[in-house]
């Protein structure tokens, strides 16, 4: 049995930064992830936003961790290669009321460190009526999935170990050692880092009595056709609205150019509850249009949700903060509990405090020759005569397999070639984006397929959409026989 | 005496043709609007055909299966029958779109063609 | 990048492009040029392996690759180039292609531009199906590619949502290979696809159809596990006293097509909303002169040989064509959903081709210019899912008069 020095449960962004930090260290980590891929849960499903602190309850860590986290985007990005924008963010006020609310938010947000805040009364957003509104510069936007794929790839190249489709499903303090039991087989680890999001509760109780409950929160979004992003340039939220059936909707511009409307806040019984619902959908492009008149009803290309993990109920408030400590019963496990929003933010400087956390068991001892795999530019983003140089070395980048996104051959490749080894569809998607465009897959899937069949050997049976059970086939029309 | 209701299918419009008939004594049909639809319903209510299109499995071919048909229509009762005979064939390519696969299948005095070539 | 000239270049090799770069030659093209996205000639049609195409046309009822092979073969004959696995990444006003492939990249300078992209198929969001988000869902037309080309079967228990042809088709060609088939979901209280497909689909394999129901959502953390379904009312809102949900393991989506017209937008030509296709003249010329647009990306057809016939005239135009006129438009009235094409600028014996809003019976279309009658037609029945041709004579004094036509139906 392999020993490590740090288990990390959960290959989130949470687990996936702190798994990037680590690997700078010699130390022997481990990842475990029960999904078919990084960022299967949450950290998927959410805005995309990297806040800027306004939001957040002064001196909590929750502030602490989002301002420290925003001023690390534009670095991380440049060396990593995930694209970040800081568009900025209006938070708008449409009458006198508001703008009461647009003057606290903006007292909240210079208590919390953040700078640069300017209440305009003329906004540039032709699309978007308001009296005034709370600028907001240091606010961006980021794709969560092609962040989180990042730090993990990264750490993977710097010898740390994912294992995917790995539950753990059990755990024994053995002395100053864990014993974590998988369904891949057990493992030992020092340290244990719980990144499990909605499930670090059930993996707190493998160990010692929770003192916290977690209760999920579903948000639902819309995502309108690119064809539309003109709409707006920066982000648009309203005034978080007093009335409890009233969302409060956010327009969000995506990193790949479409726009996302929500989320939505429900609560609900099984964190595993992904669904979408009609009430939600249409309440959410019926508020949308309070804010944008001019969006369209039928520019919709898609809908998702994603469930906050939070550790307050409604009837407590629903806001609770960060916690982010070792265990005191059970020294060497480290919880990371109720990361919800900013927690995409937050993430890199949590895995910085985490390290630190890390640091008082071991010496950590740098690693010399620290690799780094930088994401390139997609085919179509290059100049033409980059396309055209690139077709010439390889002409894999010549054959366009998704029609809405001019995704190539050579990008699926080269997804399906991570050093994850994740090869569902769902990992082609999030890494090159084939499939995300507003035919869904109408014609990039048969052509992702084939190449899943003929350059990576994957039996038709074995093809999956996004987990071990969404298989896409059940066989062939007809079978090879034997002569 | 019996009375039969078919939906004609030789043209889009897809007329209701009543068919009155003793055993298999035709006594009266009605509610066509061409002559065409009497043809066919005469074959429905007594011979039922369908043209079957399916796939047939290629060996060593640019595509796995090379799409065919009846070259005539088959009694519906047999259509079951010939898909399985259908699914137990095998082809080498290269396959010439009209080449005949299966010769007089299940017995119906037609074959099975291929309407697609397959290199 | 790499620097072409061709006299026609069709974007797009199914059917509408065949016919099109085909009927090009015949007029007098000296050189024509068939760019498509696939590895294989015919578009859709080789995939479907059903019989039905052609009937019109040729007299035989053929299936989709034997129609696609009788026009491949007048490709070869009327020496006409096809690069396969092209993508076209845009055009402009100068009439300039860019298309990328294998090769690199190229730079196609040309003297007329035929639009031939065809459609593509609605998506559970364009009608926002709430519920999981499961694998087993597939849109008709991606099921039929795997099932007859690829020889992959999507799943076992199937319930499809849409009664137009191709959903009605692939609920026989589920069942042929063994599936067990569930049921054909409609919201309209009639199938959308033809009657003879009602029969040789359903009727004659017991595959029952839902009428006046709809899908309220969809089940299943991996793969599909069940849809629930609903009767609907008058005003198509749910009766949610009427939910059942129906175990299954595959939903094949046949919602309607939509024309795919990226290409058009990016050269700014004018589309019809409606149609969702680019506004033409009586030659299937757009708002660009020298670029034509045939086929299902001008507007859906129901049959290929009423596509074909517009194709080909397309592809003479094509040729043939001088510069564009201002001409009369060409309006949709009562009870008529779009006509094509939506202008007229020249005298002559036009082809309109048109939808009607609802099904109705005993109707008399009228075409009128500047409110006098020009032409009367009575159909015994009409309905939205069948397109309707009519023949109109349009003479200079009608053109003359710059008074617009409209189409309707009155009666």
């Amino acid at each position: 049995m392999k020993n490590f020095h740090v288990a990390i449960i959960g290959g989130g962004i949470i687990g996936s930064t702190i798994a990037w930090e680590l690997s700078r260290y010699k130390l022997n980590t481990i990842v475990f992830e029960k999904g078919s891929d990084v960022a299967s849960g949450t950290s998927k499903a959410n805005s995309g936003v990297v806040h800027s602190g306004i939001n957040s309850r002064p001196t909590s860590l929750k502030a602490k961790f989002c301002v420290e986290g925003n001023q690390l985007f534009q670095q991380l990005s440049d060396q990593l290669g995930f694209s970040v924008k800081f568009t900025g963010k209006y938070v708008i006020a449409r009458n006198n009321e508001e703008i009461k609310e647009l003057k606290k938010l903006k007292q909240v947000g210079e208590q919390n460190g953040v700078p640069n805040l300017e209440i305009k009364t003329e906004i540039n957003e032709p699309n978007v009526p308001c009296e005034a509104a709370l600028w907001v510069p240091t606010a961006g936007i980021v794709s969560p999935y092609q962040m989180t794929i990042a730090f993990a790839e990264n750490a993977a190249i710097n010898n740390v170990e994912f294992l995917l489709e790995t539950e753990v499903v059990g755990i024994k303090k053995q002395n100053e050692t864990f014993l974590i039991k998988t369904n891949k087989g057990e493992f030992k680890s020092n340290i244990i880092v719980n990144a499990a999001g909605l499930n670090c509760r059930s993996i707190v109780s493998m160990l010692e009595k929770p003192d916290f409950n977690i209760y999920p929160c579903r948000g639902e979004y819309l995502i309108l056709d690119k064809n539309y992003n003109n709409l707006v340039s920066s982000m648009i939220y309203p005034i978080p609205p007093r009335e409890v059936d009233v969302l409060g909707v956010h327009i969000t511009p995506t990193i790949e150019g479409n726009i996302l409307l929500g989320p939505s806040a429900e609560f609900i019984e099984d964190p595993e509850d992904k669904k979408t619902t009609k009430e939600m959908m249409n309440q959410l492009l019926i508020e949308a249009k309070k804010i944008i008149p001019s969006i369209p009803d039928k520019g919709v290309i898609s809908a998702y949700s994603g469930t906050r993990c939070k550790l307050a109920s409604p009837e407590e408030g629903r806001w609770a903060d960060y916690r982010i400590e070792e265990s005191k019963q059970t020294p060497g496990l480290i919880n990371l509990l109720g990361i919800e929003s900013p927690g995409l933010t937050a993430a890199p400087a949590i895995a910085k405090y985490v390290t630190e956390l890390v640091s008082k068991h071991f010496d950590l001892k740098e690693k010399t020759g620290f690799k780094v795999k930088k994401q390139g530019k997609r085919f179509n983003e290059l100049s033409k005569e980059e396309q055209s140089k690139l077709i010439k070395k390889d002409s894999r980048w010549g054959r366009i397999v998704c029609r809405c996104e001019h995704i190539t051959e050579k990008e699926v490749i080269d997804a399906l070639s991570n050093p994850l080894g994740a090869k569902t569809l769902s990992s082609v998607k999030y890494r090159c984006r084939a499939g995300m465009g507003r035919c869904q897959g109408g014609f990039c899937t048969q052509h992702i397929v084939r190449i899943m069949e003929e350059k990576f050997n994957v039996d038709v049976k074995d093809i999956n959409l996004k987990s071990p059970e969404s298989y896409l086939f059940v066989g062939r029309t007809r079978e090879v026989k034997n002569d | 005496m019996v009375e039969k209701e078919i939906t004609c299918i030789v043209c889009p419009i897809g007329c209701k043709i009543f068919v009155r008939m003793d055993g298999t004594n035709i006594k009266k049909i009605d509610g066509y609007k061409c002559k065409r639809g009497i043809g066919y319903a005469r074959s429905e209510v007594l011979d039922p055909r369908r043209v079957l299109t399916s796939s047939v499995l290629v060996s060593n071919g640019e595509w796995p299966l090379v799409s065919v048909k009846t070259s005539k229509p088959i009694p519906k009762n047999k259509i079951f029958d010939v898909l399985k005979i259908i699914r137990n064939t095998k082809v080498k390519a290269p396959v010439k779109i009209g080449q005949v696969i299966i010769k007089n299948v299940a017995e119906t005095k037609i074959d099975i063609i291929a309407t697609k070539s397959v290199k | 990048m790499i620097e072409h000239s061709v006299d026609v270049a069709v974007i797009g090799g199914g059917p509408a492009g065949l016919a099109a770069a085909v009927s090009a030659r015949e007029n007098g093209a000296k050189d024509a040029l068939i760019l498509d996205r696939n590895s294989w000639l015919g578009g859709i049609l080789p995939q479907c392996i059903h019989d039905g195409f052609g009937v019109e046309e040729t007299g035989i009822s053929m299936t989709g690759p034997e129609y696609a092979n009788m026009y491949t073969n007048a490709v070869k004959k009327q020496a006409i180039d096809v690069w396969n696995e092209t993508m076209v990444l845009e055009f402009n006003k100068k009439l300039e292609i860019t298309a990328v492939n294998k090769k690199g990249l190229h730079k196609i300078k040309t003297k007329s531009i035929i639009l031939a992209m065809g459609c593509r198929e609605k998506t559970r969001w364009n009608v926002l199906i709430p519920g999981d988000r499961p694998s087993g869902i597939f849109t008709a037309g991606v099921a039929q590619a795997f099932i007859n080309l690829y020889n992959i079967l999507p799943g076992k228990n199937v319930v499809i949502l849409g009664s137009g042809d191709v959903g009605l088709i692939m609920a026989r060609r589920l069942k042929l290979e063994g599936a067990n088939v569930l049921g054909v979901v409609e919201i309209l209280p009639y199938a959308s696809g033809l009657p003879r497909n009602v029969v040789q689909c359903l009727d004659d394999y017991d595959i029952p159809m839902f009428l006046n129901h709809t899908i309220t959502c969809i089940k299943g953390r991996g793969r599909l596990e069940s849809v629930t379904i609903a009767q609907v009312g008058k005003n198509m809102n749910i009766l949610p006293e009427t939910k059942q949900e129906i175990k299954c393991d595959t939903l094949l989506l046949s919602l309607g097509l939509i024309p795919e017209n990226e290409l058009s937008k990016g050269a700014g030509i004018e589309l019809d909303n409606i149609t969702g296709g680019p506004v033409v003249d009586q030659d299937y010329m757009t708002s660009i002169s020298g670029v034509f647009a045939c086929g299902n990306c001008l507007q859906v057809y129901d049959t290929v040989d009423a596509l074909a016939v517009g194709a080909k005239h397309a592809g003479k135009y094509a040729v043939t064509w001088k510069s564009k006129n201002d001409g009369l438009k060409v309006k949709s009235g009562k009870d008529v959903r779009y006509v094509v094409p939506q202008k007229i600028t020249k005298k002559g014996t036009t082809r309109f081709t048109l939808r009607v809003e609802k099904p109705m019976q005993n109707v008399t279309f009228y075409v009128k210019s500047g409110g006098d009658e020009i032409f009367k037609k009575k159909l015994r029945w009409v309905n939205p899912a069948n397109m309707v041709e009519i023949n109109v004579d349009i003479s200079d004094k009608m053109i003359n008069s710059k008074k617009d036509l409209e189409v309707s139906i009155d009666g």
